[in-house]
Formats: C-alpha cells, sequence, structure tokens
C-alpha cells in the first residue's frame, strides 16, 4: 500500500477528537451522549474513547506513506 | 437478588449457548419464560451476574486460544509501530482489530436501546427464527456452491481440509474481515446469535467450517470480555455472594470450554442445519406458549 498524507492527516485530527472525548469523560461529570437522568462521571465512555484514539493513531500510522525499503 | 440455583442453571445456559450458534440473550430471553421461571435478563439484578457469566466465557475462549492470542497480541503490537502488515499474526491482528471496531462501537452505544425494544420473550422468538433462516441460508449457499463445482471441473472434497476451494481466516481480506464484523453486530439483538452470524458471513465468504468458527470465536472473544470487563463495577450491592459468583463463572467458563471444543470437532464433517432447525424450533415454542 502506497498510503496517502491527507488520510494520515485526518484520523489523526479523529485521534485528537476521541482523545479530547477521552478527556472530557474522564474529568466532567455530564450527561451528554451518555443518557441518564443526572450528571456523573462516565468512565466507560472515557475508555471506549481511549481506545479509539488508540485504533485511530494506529489507523494513522497505515495510512501514512512510508519510504521503500531496499 | 437472584438465588444461587437460578444463577448456576443460568450460568449453565450462558455457557452453552454463547458459542453454540443459537444466541444466549435469545435463549435468556425466551428459555426461563417457557420453563415458567419469572425472571427476565433485562432486569437490573441479572447485569452483575451476566458480567461474571461473560468474564467466565471469556476465559474460557482465550484458555482455548492462548497460543493464539500470545501470537496475536504481539502481531498487533509490531504491526501497530510499524505501520505496515509483515506476517499472517500481524493480519490475523488487524482483521480482528478491524472486525471488532462495528460491534464495539454499535453496541457500546445501542446495546441498552436494543435490548429494550428487542428483549420482548415474543420478539427473541421471531428473531431466533430469523436466526436459524440465517444459518440455513448459509448452508443453502454453501450447498449450491458445492453443487457447481460438482458440475464443473473441480471435484468437491470429503473432507473440506483438503478442498483448495475453502480456505482458513489467513485467506480471508481486510474487507471481508470488515463485513464479518458488521454482521456481527445483528447479534446485538436478543434471538440473533453472535457466533451463528459470524460463522454464517464466513461460510458465505468460503471459509471451511472449522475455520469459520475459529474466526468467530476469536472475533467473539473482545466483545465478551469487554462487557464483562465493563460491568465489574456493577458488582455491588445486587451482586451474588462471593462464592456463587465464583462458581457461577468457573461453570460457565467450563460449560463454554467444553461447547467450544465440541463445536470444533463437530464442525470438521458437520453443517448448521441442525443449529438452524433448532432454533426455527425454540422461536416457535416461544411464539406459540409464551404470551
Amino acid at each position: 500500500m502506497r498510503g496517502s498524507r491527507p488520510l494520515a492527516l485526518a484520523l489523526l485530527v479523529l485521534a485528537v477528537i476521541f482523545a479530547l472525548a477521552a478527556i472530557f469523560y474522564f474529568t466532567q461529570k455530564t450527561e451528554f451522549l451518555a443518557g441518564g437522568t443526572k450528571p456523573e462521571l462516565h468512565w466507560k465512555h472515557a475508555i471506549v474513547f481511549t481506545v479509539l484514539t488508540v485504533l485511530a493513531l494506529v489507523a494513522a500510522n497505515f495510512a501514512r506513506p512510508k519510504s521503500v525499503r531496499a | 437478588m437472584l438465588g444461587a440455583g437460578l444463577i448456576l442453571f443460568l450460568a449453565a445456559l450462558q455457557g452453552v449457548t454463547e458459542l453454540f450458534p443459537v444466541s444466549s440473550l435469545g435463549h435468556a430471553v425466551v428459555v426461563p419464560r417457557l420453563i415458567g421461571l419469572n425472571f427476565n435478563e433485562t432486569s437490573p439484578a441479572f447485569v452483575p451476574v451476566l458480567a461474571l457469566l461473560h468474564l467466565g466465557t471469556a476465559a474460557a475462549l482465550l484458555f482455548l486460544y492462548r497460543r493464539d492470542w500470545v501470537r496475536i497480541i504481539k502481531g498487533f503490537v509490531r504491526a501497530a509501530i510499524r505501520g505496515r502488515i509483515e506476517d499472517p499474526d500481524q493480519r490475523l491482528a488487524i482483521m480482528l482489530v478491524v472486525g471488532t471496531i462495528p460491534t464495539g462501537i454499535v453496541g457500546f452505544f445501542l446495546q441498552a436501546p436494543l435490548t429494550s425494544l428487542f428483549g420482548d420473550p415474543r420478539a427473541a422468538s421471531v428473531f431466533l427464527i430469523v436466526n436459524g433462516g440465517i444459518l440455513f441460508a448459509a448452508e443453502m449457499f454453501r450447498r449450491r456452491d458445492e453443487r457447481r463445482r460438482a458440475v464443473g471441473t473441480s471435484p468437491v472434497l470429503a473432507h473440506e481440509e483438503d478442498d483448495p476451494a475453502y480456505r482458513g481466516i489467513d485467506g480471508l481480506s481486510l474487507r471481508t474481515a470488515l463485513i464479518v464484523g458488521f454482521f456481527q453486530a445483528g447479534a446485538l439483538v436478543p434471538g440473533i446469535s453472535r457466533s451463528g452470524i459470524t460463522m454464517a458471513a464466513g461460510l458465505v465468504a468460503g471459509l471451511r467450517h472449522e475455520e469459520a468458527a475459529r474466526f468467530a470465536f476469536l472475533l467473539a472473544t473482545p466483545i465478551i470480555l469487554a462487557a464483562g470487563l465493563l460491568e465489574v463495577p456493577q458488582l455491588g450491592s445486587d451482586a451474588p455472594t462471593l462464592g456463587v459468583g465464583i462458581a457461577a463463572a468457573a461453570l460457565a467458563g467450563l460449560v463454554a470450554y467444553a461447547s467450544a471444543r465440541f463445536l470444533l470437532r463437530y464442525l470438521r464433517l458437520g453443517r448448521l442445519d441442525p443449529f438452524a432447525y433448532y432454533c426455527a424450533a425454540l422461536g416457535a415454542a416461544g411464539l406459540v406458549f409464551i404470551h
């Protein structure tokens, strides 16, 4: 696979968004996109967004153009 | 809190039905009502029990494929760092990640609404019949392919292992793994089997029966483990006593291990049709007897 710099950058931006969401859910008591009736810490959402951050970074690493080895 | 006898019964039921292509969630919704137990898996009291049973089943799958998982984890780390796939272990690891993402995301955000929407025993009965139809259709496609080859130049061999027309997991493409992963998300509906729908998709993609089951089990392990681990904090006031909890998890694990070994052995020569007929019969019984 030749790789694509724009795709790698897009995945990197996605990873940053996921990381911010993870930090948000780890630190803020909220109901946002988490259901429930009162604001609370949603650590499950935080863990899921952390995993998605890692996966987006891995995907970005796959997508970036690589030098051809001899 | 649920009684110890009921918890152990549910552990055995979960152990058998989680890996057989017959839907553990569908059974947990339909069977207790059919045999007159006043119990519903969607009740909050069952959440900590379900977490323990999932952990037991996941432990059984991890033990069954322990050598594969060591290679898969090493392969994933190497592939993630290098950003390229260089050997079959790395390829399998990335296939499992790609195949797990659809179910992981859909399951995390939609599991509760889907369970409450379709968790009714009669709805689960209908989906059990649908599950039977999916298994039967997958075998029908396979038989049609075998018949087509039988009239052509390529002979159909008695043992799939000797037949080059059908392949192992190594022959799957990443795109196919992703499609199988999307199919697996369908198993969030009570009555649709996770292993059944992934085995059916694997068969349609040209996998041998035993390899389709292996891929289904490997693909199911992260989801079942995550389902158990994410519910561990729920092991609070409603949790069963430590002894009953450990016994239930161990029983679910042992039964799941035995079920997986049996199924892998059976599928060397057997087909999914008996499970299709069973699901259709159980679903029909649910529709007739549950009101």
